[in-house]
């Protein structure tokens, strides 16, 4: 035991004596999470909102009430409504600004109090991904929702509209448009109005904070800080294998099953030394309570190391360090993409985020992501925990007798 | 303290090592001469432990390479051919962490560590990574990684290769201190002259077999007090040949540019060698008389010269 604590201070030496290897892991995680969370619209503290250009031909007063109810309180709080001309509608959808262009047709109003065949025209922004599809959820629930109106209140909707332009209603006295919808309310109020009955979610939530697209990102960030950690040593077999090093110590007295262990807890050093202060970083910019920074450490240094696991085993199974590194990329990175690492799972298709929980960096990522965003507390993230542990010292064992015969031949 | 009886190391159909035995007591340098390829360095291996033997028993410092590996490690030093050092550490480091390995702790391993740096002559340098040394002051490094310890055996796997002569003659100080100790040194080279001079005993490898051994006297005997002829110039082989097929002599190696040859008293026949090779029409460039030596011995008993 003594002897693995020397090889973990000599391994945290060497990268001491390699800062810019040390700092360059840092910062590539944090540079790559914060491309990504610009890209995919984060603006940091912000709720994804989408801007929605509207171009309006019908003009009428079921058009007007599309618009109005695009503009409520909550829904305003997702999208942005911008009413343009049809050309600069196409015109800024074609140069990517603008989420989405809606353009409602001439005589829409009117077609749809008729229940004639008729559409909205939704043209979205291919590159990007989450504001495009709050638009269309957004729209196909309010044209459900003025599908029900229709069919209650179809003959009172075409009254009003053919009212607009008269001083009163057409064809029928107010007494008896108002009782003919006071009976249908009535009629309905059981199906509408339901007795008081309702859900109350209970779960504690942080106050003044929203969950947001960069927060949802973090986690992702920090398990990519462990997984260069985490690549970067696992190609110390190959360096210490080359440096004739691995070699003193197989003729050495100590167990070649140490070398793998002193690597595990070096890999652990390690990802607390790179995403440490990433994590820092993002506790301060988040404002996530500090209680949960050691917790959140812990449990990225004792699962994170999962991936050098695997990366050390597909290093020890390669022909050569370069064919490990080939390997690796060509295995991990799609592991991270799917894992949840680059985009978060809640912006993926599903079948996409349902890879991530059978992804090694997944099992690591939304326990935490769950933590942080307080979705439930430390129990709920280390409940977990000893999965992904004896998952890593399976691979250690595995990868501890393959590099063994590769090394005693 | 070693002792190696019938080792053997088959990779296939390839045999590198055959039936190889010697021993070596305590303060005692023994030379395993060989060209590259001969099989010295997976000798070696085995020894250290890389290498599982194929058939065959080591013995290290008493304890059985196989039965009791651990004991018989901790030892052995080990200074591998290749460098096998952390470039990124300092030299007080890499010898603390190799003391370490076998042992040490403390003070005692600080004291150790302070006392190797001296003698390697890296004190003034102990702090600096050997990425920025010279490759004599890493070979120095990487001889130091196998003593830190004071194993009772060391292993020297061609340690002056690609050493300058002022490194060379460090190291070779080292190894007659570590003789003086007591240690029991192995010590495998393809230079004649290390051989010769550092080694008491000797074993000489070619094609994976021991092919001679003994003291230095011992194996210059097997000349049986020849002296060594050596001609350089322009021959025709067959010509040589038959010329030299009455003079009495031994040829050891006969070329277009080169003859070899050994004979008794070789200064006094010297004139009527040259008088022969020259009337097959010859042009002698040099001439050189010598008594046997290692490598003289090695074109003698495998027919081509060591460093070919």
């Amino acid at each position: 035991m003594r002897f693995i604590f020397v090889t973990v201070v000599k391994e945290l030496k060497r990268r001491f004596n390699d800062p810019g290897g040390l700092i360059s892991a840092i910062m590539i995680p944090f540079a790559v999470g914060f491309l990504m969370a610009s890209v995919m619209g984060g603006n940091g503290g912000g709720a994804i909102k989408a801007t929605l250009l509207v171009t309006d031909l019908d003009d009428s007063f079921i058009s007007q009430g599309i618009l109005s109810a695009l503009g409520q309180d909550q829904v305003a709080e997702m999208i942005l409504l911008e009413k343009v001309s049809q050309d600069e509608g196409d015109r800024r959808i074609n140069k990517g600004e603008g989420s989405g262009h809606l353009l409602i047709p001439e005589g829409f109003g009117e077609a749809w109090l008729e229940r004639e065949e008729v559409a909205l025209q939704l043209t979205v922004n291919p590159s990007q991904n989450i504001s495009p599809r709050l638009i269309r959820e957004m729209l196909e629930s309010l044209l459900d929702l003025g599908d029900y109106l229709h069919k209650v209140f179809g003959t009172e909707l075409k009254i009003i509209s053919q009212s607009l332009d008269s001083d009163g209603l057409v064809g029928i006295s107010t007494a008896d448009f108002s009782s003919n919808i006071t009976d249908k309310v009535t009629g309905i109020s059981g199906l509408v109005f339901p007795p008081v009955m309702e859900v109350e979610d209970v779960t504690p939530q942080p106050e003044g904070r929203s969950i947001n697209m960069a927060l949802l990102m973090f986690p992702g960030i920090l398990v990519m800080a462990a997984f260069f950690a985490a690549n970067g040593q696992s190609t110390n077999f190959w360096t210490e294998k080359e440096n004739g090093t691995l070699g003193r110590w197989v003729a050495s007295p100590n167990a070649f099953s140490s070398f793998w262990i002193a690597q595990w807890f070096t890999a652990m050093f390690l990802t607390v030394l790179v995403a440490g202060p990433i994590m820092l970083m993002g506790f301060i910019y988040f404002d996530i309570s500090y209680q949960k920074f050691f917790t959140s450490l812990a449990w990225l240094a004792l699962t994170g190391p999962v991936l050098f696991a695997l990366l050390s085993l597909i290093q020890v199974l390669a022909p050569s360090r370069k064919a490990g590194g080939m390997i690796s990329t060509l295995i991990m990175f799609p592991l991270l993409m799917a894992g949840g690492s680059f985009f978060p799972t809640e912006t993926m298709p599903g079948f996409i985020s349902a890879i991530a929980e059978y992804t090694p960096n997944g099992r690591v990522l939304e326990p935490l992501k769950g933590y942080l965003v307080g979705e439930h507390g430390s129990s709920g993230m280390f409940s977990s925990l000893w999965i992904i542990m004896l998952a890593t010292l399976l691979l250690i064992l595995l990868t501890g007798r393959l590099s063994a015969r590769k090394v005693l031949t | 303290m070693i002792e190696v009886r019938g080792l053997q190391k088959s990779y296939g159909d390839l045999v590198a090592v055959d039936r190889v035995s010697f021993s070596a007591g305590t303060g005692t340098i023994f030379g395993l001469l060989g060209p590259n390829g001969a099989g010295k360095s997976t000798t070696i291996s085995c020894l250290s432990g890389l290498l599982k033997p194929t058939a065959g028993s080591i013995t290290v410092g008493g304890f059985d390479m196989t039965t009791d590996a651990v004991k018989a490690k901790a030892s052995l030093g080990i200074v591998p051919q290749e460098l096998a050092i952390y470039e990124d550490l300092s030299a007080r480091d890499n010898l603390t962490f190799w003391g370490a390995a076998y042992g040490l702790k403390g003070d005692g391993l600080k004291t150790r560590v302070e006392h190797v740096l001296n003698r390697i002559g890296l004190t003034d340098r102990a702090g600096d990574l050997p990425k920025e040394y010279s490759g004599g002051m890493k070979r120095r490094l990487n001889f130091g990684c196998g003593l830190v310890h004071e194993p009772g055996v060391l292993l020297l796997d061609e340690p002056t290769v690609g050493v300058d002569p002022q490194s060379r003659e460090h190291l070779f100080d080292l190894v007659r201190e570590e003789k003086a100790k007591g240690t029991c040194v192995l010590y495998t080279t393809h230079y004649m002259e290390e051989a010769e001079k550092l080694c008491d005993d000797l074993a000489i490898i070619d094609h994976g077999r021991i092919i001679a051994s003994g003291t230095l006297k011992e194996l210059q005997a097997e000349f049986g007090g020849n002296d060594i002829i050596q001609l350089s110039g322009s021959f025709d082989p067959p010509s040589v040949e038959k010329a030299v097929a009455n003079l009495n002599g031994e040829v050891l190696s006969l070329g277009t540019d080169v003859l070899m040859m050994a004979m008794k008293d070789g200064a006094r026949n010297l004139p009527a060698v040259l008088q022969q090779i020259s009337a097959t029409g010859a042009n002698i460039h040099d001439t050189r008389l010598a008594e046997p030596n290692l490598e003289s011995l090695f074109l003698k008993l495998t027919g081509k010269e060591l460093r070919a």
